[in-house]
């Protein structure tokens, strides 16, 4: 009897996401993703990870910057960040909150911040994968009104811009807030942009097929997402561009 | 995992195979060296991936398990080296980083090496820490992606780095032979690069 009460209470337990150490547990699934390269029917299997609940915010950053003085405005190289990098958090008229994400880093900037809390920037299909879900479905992006709603991503209007906006389904909040979010494997979203219009000679600098698509047209999240981060450089940075960290499951 | 003592050695023992080099002269802060990260090579020895400072370097990304690419890589900077007349060829390195960490362990590395026929006093075959390849990747402007059957598509190219790991030079690798003009910039890079790093550059906080 107690062995079954106990049984319960610990499945109980399991249903909501849980959440430690500000990261949520992102079951493993398929999304079928409105990215495509050349050859694929676009199906991505994503495996059990961790994801941060919300996006890296300003006091974390600064946090982490006190401890790796390499990675401050000042010291970081040319090679790692561009004239831009922290620009907002130097200025004290314009600071933002410090609970609100952190902008004006770059793709090194965030890599090394998530490597330092022993995590890494979460994959494209990852966060494409928690980004379709809103708070009560895991794949949303069927509903055209929700999928209108995505449209302001990047912008004050966006529908997760306040930071007590409600999570998804996941427990994962700011998806589709102010701030567009760097991944870690931007570079691959670049597909064929300098290679339009390129001859059978330029195939060669791949070992295979590469062409980048659009399965759907009207995904505007990820259109405007890929749009964007396929126009940056690792050391860019900008003022609606942050970041959030995941976790591989052991 | 190699002891903090060992690696110590090794940088030393790096630093003093490259004499007239000012090492302690502060890095450009464009140069690829500017990363943290770390690397080991077919020998099985660990190395921060800044201990390549010193020495005109080719750089490129490949992995062993490729049948096309790859092999032409290794084959368009064999080319390369053997164009050079023997001073140059010994002021030039050569250093392939794998973007497959996992399968490409030292043993794999010396079996490439030694399938190849690398003259590996100039040749170094890396392996980065699993977390470093994508920032290698960046540092160099070299895109890769996973495929599902276990190989990756990845962009082909011989990269000249100046001794302070500042990009030089790139060029696409589309053959055997590596394209003339990459040649001529690489012979007049080396012939321009005097014995005693030069100190024109003024002194900068941009090193860490």
């Amino acid at each position: 009897m107690l062995a079954h009460v106990f049984i319960a209470a610990s499945l109980l337990a399991a249903t909501p996401p849980a959440v430690s150490d500000g990261f949520v547990q992102i079951p493993s699934g398929e999304i079928r993703s409105t990215v495509r390269y050349e050859g694929d029917d676009g199906k991505r299997r994503v495996a059990t990870f961790a994801m941060s609940a919300r996006a890296v915010t300003v006091r974390e950053f600064a946090h982490f910057v006190r401890a790796h003085p390499q990675w401050s405005r000042g010291r970081v190289p040319a090679l790692l960040a561009d004239s831009g990098y922290l620009s907002n958090l130097s200025d004290a008229g314009t600071a933002p909150h410090a609970d609100a994400p952190v902008t004006h880093v770059s793709w090194y900037a965030a890599d090394a911040y998530c490597k330092s809390i022993g995590a890494r920037l979460p994959d494209w299909a990852e966060w494409e994968y928690v980004a379709a879900s809103d708070s009560t479905r895991t794949d949303a992006r069927g509903d055209a009104t929700w999928r209108a709603r995505t449209f302001d991503d990047g912008t004050p209007r966006a529908m997760d811009a306040r930071t007590d906006a409600a999570a998804n389904a996941y427990g994962v909040s700011g998806m589709h807030g102010t701030a567009w979010e760097w991944v870690g494997d931007y570079a691959t979203l670049l597909g064929d942009a300098d290679k339009r219009g390129s001859d059978d000679g330029d195939r060669l600098q791949f070992c295979g097929a590469t062409g980048l698509s659009f399965a759907n047209r009207d995904d505007y999240a990820t259109l405007k997402r890929v749009a964007l981060l396929s126009a940056m450089e690792p050391r860019s940075t900008l003022g609606n561009l942050s970041f959030r960290c995941a976790r591989s499951s052991p | 995992m190699t002891s903090p003592m060992h690696k110590v050695c090794v940088a030393a023992l790096l630093a003093m195979s490259m004499p007239a080099v000012a090492m302690d002269a502060p890095l450009p802060g464009d140069s690829v060296y500017q990363l943290d990260a770390h690397v080991t090579d077919q020998e099985a020895r660990f190395h921060a991936w800044r201990s390549l400072r010193g020495k005109p370097t080719i750089v490129s990304m490949f992995y062993g398990n490729c049948h096309l690419m790859c092999p032409m890589i290794i084959a368009s900077g064999k080319a390369l080296q053997y164009r050079l007349d023997p001073a140059q060829r010994e002021g030039l390195a050569f250093a392939m980083i794998s973007i497959d960490p996992a399968r490409d362990t030292p043993d794999a590395l010396r079996d490439v090496a030694r399938m190849h026929r690398l003259d590996t006093t100039h040749w170094r075959l890396l392996r980065p820490e699993a977390a470093d390849v994508r920032s290698l990747a960046a540092a160099l402007g070299i895109r890769y992606r996973a495929q599902p059957d276990g190989t990756f598509n990845h962009t082909s190219v011989l990269i000249l780095l100046d001794r302070d790991g500042r990009i030089v030079a790139r060029s696409q690798v589309t053959g055997l032979q590596p394209d003339p003009q990459f040649i001529a910039t690489v012979r007049e890079h080396l012939s321009g690069t005097p014995a005693v790093a030069s100190r024109s550059t003024p002194p900068s906080k941009d090193s860490p």
